[in-house]
């Protein structure tokens, strides 16, 4: 607070105490605000926990109960029958397999359409950068039919190719604007001065821009990471050998339980939740940074991205 | 002087060195969006089952587009499901994360725990958190009308008093088994994961000069004057993003409403999307049909973009450019 007109110096203790109290109560509202939002936010996920503990009888209790008692005297037993009734391990391996893959992928060649597009020399680039900013605007619907109809006829249907093959060839629009922009906001002199020393593009691209875009490569590892976790319709329309399937699919399967065993339904969610939850947990921190679209402080904010668009 | 560095640095290159970075990404947009989006255009105009090349095609002009638009009642319920979800719940999901990353932007003990709590259910989406949800929503075992009920028990006495009827009489709603409440319920899921436009709207927050909001506050003015005519306007850019983004992406509804729609609902979660799926991939794939609704989808999709965009003229604000 420095609302202290240089008149009152004598009133500036007295005016700072009031300010401070002001700020003490905006700071003990804000955190009221905060744990209540807070405690929203997270009561759907104790509510699963506490439900996937319970016996039987008590899930379907009406009305139902809030008692943390299974915390404690909690029925464990229900995840083991929750990733034994269906292949839940196998969902999760396979999974793991398709979205490992297609990340590794995505990362890659995005990052490196990035850096054509934010630095290299090329015969129409103007063009295939008004291309890219439209690919952006096709909705996934729209490519859903012919896509099917070419891997079809490529005989890829059944396999995980049709899921990965596409994050091998681009990564996706967004990702490579994402790393578009970031590769700009490196000084160019970076550049040159290796290029002078006898570097090649390749090697300035591997050693000096991938490094430096640390944050960027995080950024777009975990929004692919939880896109290809998540992803539903691909999987479910080309994969139909259930031993197949990844989690997001499998766990349709578990849908048919949900009059029956409410818990174990619970269980297999949750424990379809927890890779993500680790993953976020370990690179959460590089997120936001990421996102800013620049290694400095004052890099652009994210709502820039779409400014490139619409200018 | 010798030769600046960005001349060298062209001079250096071949000219084609672009072209092989960005080789993995041609081949895609080439073969998975020119083509298929080419592709996709002419089997709009077919009559096809999409099994056979021999068999069974039939030109048909625009039939299929004119079959949508003038005798399709699906695909008019479809499309209002999709807007009625998109254009109430993007607004809801933009005003919470708003409100949600203004309480988060000033310095605070623990501020990084909350927000990682508050982004957590949009990481988590997906399958998984939406059968928690249905089981959440559960009219009968679900603690969401567990609480409801109690709410009311509580109101109940008061309301006896001023002579209404008695508890018997308080409905909760069915949600995911009833054609009114089930959009609304949808819609309180997707609010749930507002952390995806709140982390855009902290990057934002991070750009409004602090000397700015210090000067008004000196000037005298209040808290809501501060943020309506201080950080509002820097905001703008990134509110136009997450409106943007926002609109597409629950227009592109599609998981959802594939796990939860029951008929019970009488096509109330019929998302235009699911509506699609079904045409090309259940019998008896009308290829061709589903291929017209792909574009006009494309077509209802831009609108609302262009619309946003275009609005935006006059709201939104860029450093910069006065």
């Amino acid at each position: 607070m420095k609302a202290v007109d240089p008149n009152l110096r004598g009133l500036k203790p007295v005016l700072a105490a009031f300010a401070a109290k002001d700020r003490a109560v905006g700071e003990m509202l804000r955190y009221v605000l905060l744990i209540g939002i807070g405690g929203l936010v997270a009561l759907p996920l104790i509510w699963a926990v506490l439900a996937s503990l319970k016996p039987l009888d008590e899930v379907y209790a009406y009305p139902p109960t809030w008692s943390i008692k299974p915390v404690f005297g909690g029925q464990w037993s229900n995840y083991y029958q929750a990733a034994t009734t269906l292949p839940l391990f196998r969902f999760l391996f396979n999974s793991t397999i398709i979205t490992v893959c297609s990340v590794a992928g995505a990362v890659l060649t995005s990052s490196m359409a990035g850096y054509a597009f934010a630095r290299l020399p090329w015969r129409g680039k103007r063009f295939w950068l008004v291309l890219l900013l439209a690919s952006l605007m096709i909705p996934a619907q729209v490519l859903l039919i012919p896509r099917f109809l070419i891997f079809q006829s490529l005989g890829w249907v059944g396999t995980y190719k049709p899921l990965i093959v596409p994050a091998w060839l681009g990564g996706g629009a967004f990702n490579v604007l994402l790393f578009r922009q970031f590769f700009r906001s490196i000084p160019r002199e970076v550049e040159e001065a290796a290029l002078i020393d006898g570097a090649s593009r390749w090697e300035i691209y591997r050693r000096i821009m991938l490094p430096m875009s640390k944050p960027a490569v995080i950024a777009a590892g975990l929004l692919s990471f939880v896109l290809h976790w998540q992803e539903f319709l691909d999987p479910l329309i080309y994969l139909s050998d259930f031993r197949t399937y990844p989690l997001s699919v499998g766990l349709r399967m578990y849908q048919s339980l949900a009059g029956v065993f409410g818990n174990l339904l619970m269980a297999a969610a949750l424990i379809a939740l927890l890779p993500v939850g680790v993953v976020f947990a370990v690179l959460h921190k590089h997120l936001a940074g990421g996102l800013r679209l620049g290694p400095g402080p004052s890099a652009a904010p994210p709502g820039d991205l779409l400014s490139d668009a619409v200018q | 002087m010798t030769p600046t560095p960005t001349t060298a640095v062209t001079n250096g290159t071949s000219r084609c060195v672009g072209v092989w970075f960005a080789l993995p990404w041609l081949v895609g947009v080439i073969g998975l969006v020119v083509l298929p989006v080419v592709g996709s255009l002419c089997m709009s105009l077919l009559h096809w089952d999409g099994l056979s090349l021999t068999r069974d095609v039939e030109w048909v002009g625009l039939d299929n587009y004119r079959e949508i638009l003038g005798d399709d009642p699906l695909f008019a319920k479809a499309l209002g499901n999709s807007l009625y979800y998109s254009l109430i719940g993007t607004p809801l999901v933009l005003a919470a994360s708003l409100a949600v990353s203004v309480l988060l932007s000033r310095r605070l003990r623990g501020i990084g725990l909350f927000r990682t709590l508050f982004y957590l259910p949009h990481v988590l989406g997906g399958v998984a958190t939406v059968l928690i949800w249905s089981w959440l929503f559960n009219p009968r075992f679900g603690p969401i009308n567990a609480m409801l009920g109690w709410c009311f028990a509580t109101v109940d006495p008061l309301v006896r008093l001023f002579g209404a009827e008695g508890s018997s009489s308080w409905p909760t709603p069915k949600w995911f088994y009833s054609p009114q409440w089930c959009k609304p319920a949808l819609i309180l899921m997707q609010i749930w994961s507002f952390g995806g436009a709140m982390l855009i709207f902290l990057a934002a927050l991070q750009h409004v000069p602090r000397s700015l909001d210090d000067a008004a506050a000196i000037d005298g003015a209040g808290r809501w004057r501060r943020f309506r005519h201080v950080t509002l306007p820097h905001l703008t850019p990134a509110i136009l993003f997450n409106l943007v983004t926002g609109l597409v992406f629950s227009m592109q509804a599609f998981h959802q409403a594939y796990l939860l729609t029951n008929r019970a609902q009488d096509d109330g979660l019929l998302f235009y999307v699911l509506y699609l799926y079904r045409c090309a991939f259940e019998p008896p794939y009308r290829v061709g049909y589903a291929s017209a609704l792909a574009w006009i989808f494309f077509v209802v999709v831009f609108v609302l973009v262009l619309l946003a965009v275009w609005s935006a003229r006059s709201w939104v604000f860029y450093e910069g450019e006065r």
